[in-house]
């Protein structure tokens, strides 16, 4: 038998994911280890899995952040992030919120200029963007056109997504080391 | 020669000038970041400054406009180019802390707040321009045509139209006023 995967969840709140390992600042929560997002109390290459569930776009700064979950995470690993899109309501229900996101916004993990090696110096592949919308839309098809074809994605967060407007954001990254 | 500062200035700074930039893999002249001092010049140092996808991402647009205001020379000007909140592009960089429209540098106008001056700051500038451009379809369809022809057009978009027909970016000339 494989040994159980070993799972982070960062900002794990209330609802811990069920088997990891969890942390975050407040007491009041699940959490197994109470710190600092960018200063965790683990080796390097610790966990086959980390997840950032709704807090990256609490943080100060999400290059720092995403850098702690790559030092932590094994190569290969599993990292899961999840976030509002920007025009939904969601986005700006929260006075935590510094951060107001698109599909895109870790574009530059995967087709990186060499210059912003300086702000973001992890390596992440995306593996997978996935974007959910309010039911009526869902209904209409439009969520499986934009999770199916990333030209239509794209075309609907230049001109549409205002008006057929987006609820989460999901990534799955694998961490390169 | 005309002394012009290239704020951020990136791979590709603008010919002619002194380029500034906080990271050192660029074409920067001088190693600065914004948000940590002032600016490493003297007062009224420079003919033109310019700021291009910068004012996005400093933690304080207001400092950063006094740091801009002070090295350059009264009569001088500053170039910003930045995205209109409503387009893509504002949303799509983890590092952009503001979302802007064209009336966003009125803060800084005389007389720009309801006919007042902003007591919170000494900047003091004038729009000399503002060309914003739409993204393909609405530049085609005349959009981008009529709100920089009309300022009442403009005011229109801004209220009632831009979360459809959708900004793209704002370059703005301020002549600056000491």
């Amino acid at each position: 038998m494989s040994p159980q995967p070993r799972i982070l969840d960062v900002g794990c709140g209330r609802k811990k994911y069920p088997g990891s390992v969890g942390i975050d600042m407040s007491p009041a929560g699940q959490a197994d280890v109470l710190c600092d997002w960018t200063r965790t109390p683990f080796a390097d290459s610790t966990f086959d899995e980390v997840r950032l569930i709704h807090m990256i776009e609490e943080v100060d700064d999400i290059f720092r952040v995403l850098a702690e979950a790559h030092r932590v995470a094994k190569p290969g690993a599993r990292v899961v992030i999840m976030t509002p899109h920007y025009t939904d309501h969601a986005s700006y229900c929260s006075p935590a919120h510094r951060w107001h996101l698109s599909s895109f916004s870790l574009w530059f993990f995967s087709e990186k200029p060499a210059e912003y090696d300086y702000y973001a110096p992890a390596q992440f592949r995306e593996r997978r963007v996935h974007v959910t919308l309010l039911r009526i839309w869902r209904a209409l098809g439009l969520q499986f056109l934009i999770n199916h074809f990333r030209w239509f994605r794209k075309f609907w967060e230049y001109y549409l997504c205002f008006v057929i407007r987006g609820k989460t954001v999901e990534w799955e990254l694998e961490v390169v080391k | 020669m005309p002394r012009i500062l290239d704020v951020g200035c990136g791979p590709t700074k603008y010919p002619g000038s002194i380029g500034l930039d906080m990271n050192p893999s660029t074409a920067a002249d001088v190693l600065c970041h914004l948000d940590h001092g002032g600016l490493p010049f003297r007062d009224n140092s420079f003919d033109q400054l310019r700021a291009e996808h910068i004012i996005e991402h400093v933690a304080d647009i207001i400092a950063t406009m006094e740091e801009f205001h002070r090295v350059t020379k009264p009569g001088g000007t500053i170039f910003i180019a930045t995205p209109h909140y409503t387009d893509f592009s504002s949303f799509r960089d983890p590092t952009h802390r503001w979302h802007l429209n064209t009336y966003s540098f009125l803060y800084f106008y005389p007389g720009g707040m309801h006919g007042r001056d902003m007591w919170y700051t000494k900047v003091r500038m004038r729009e000399v321009k503002l060309n914003l451009r739409l993204l393909n379809l609405w530049r085609a369809l005349g959009f981008e045509f009529l709100v920089n022809r009309s300022r009442f057009f403009r005011q229109f978009w801004e209220h009632y139209l831009s979360f459809v027909i959708r900004g793209k970016l704002m370059e703005f000339t301020f002549e600056v006023i000491k």
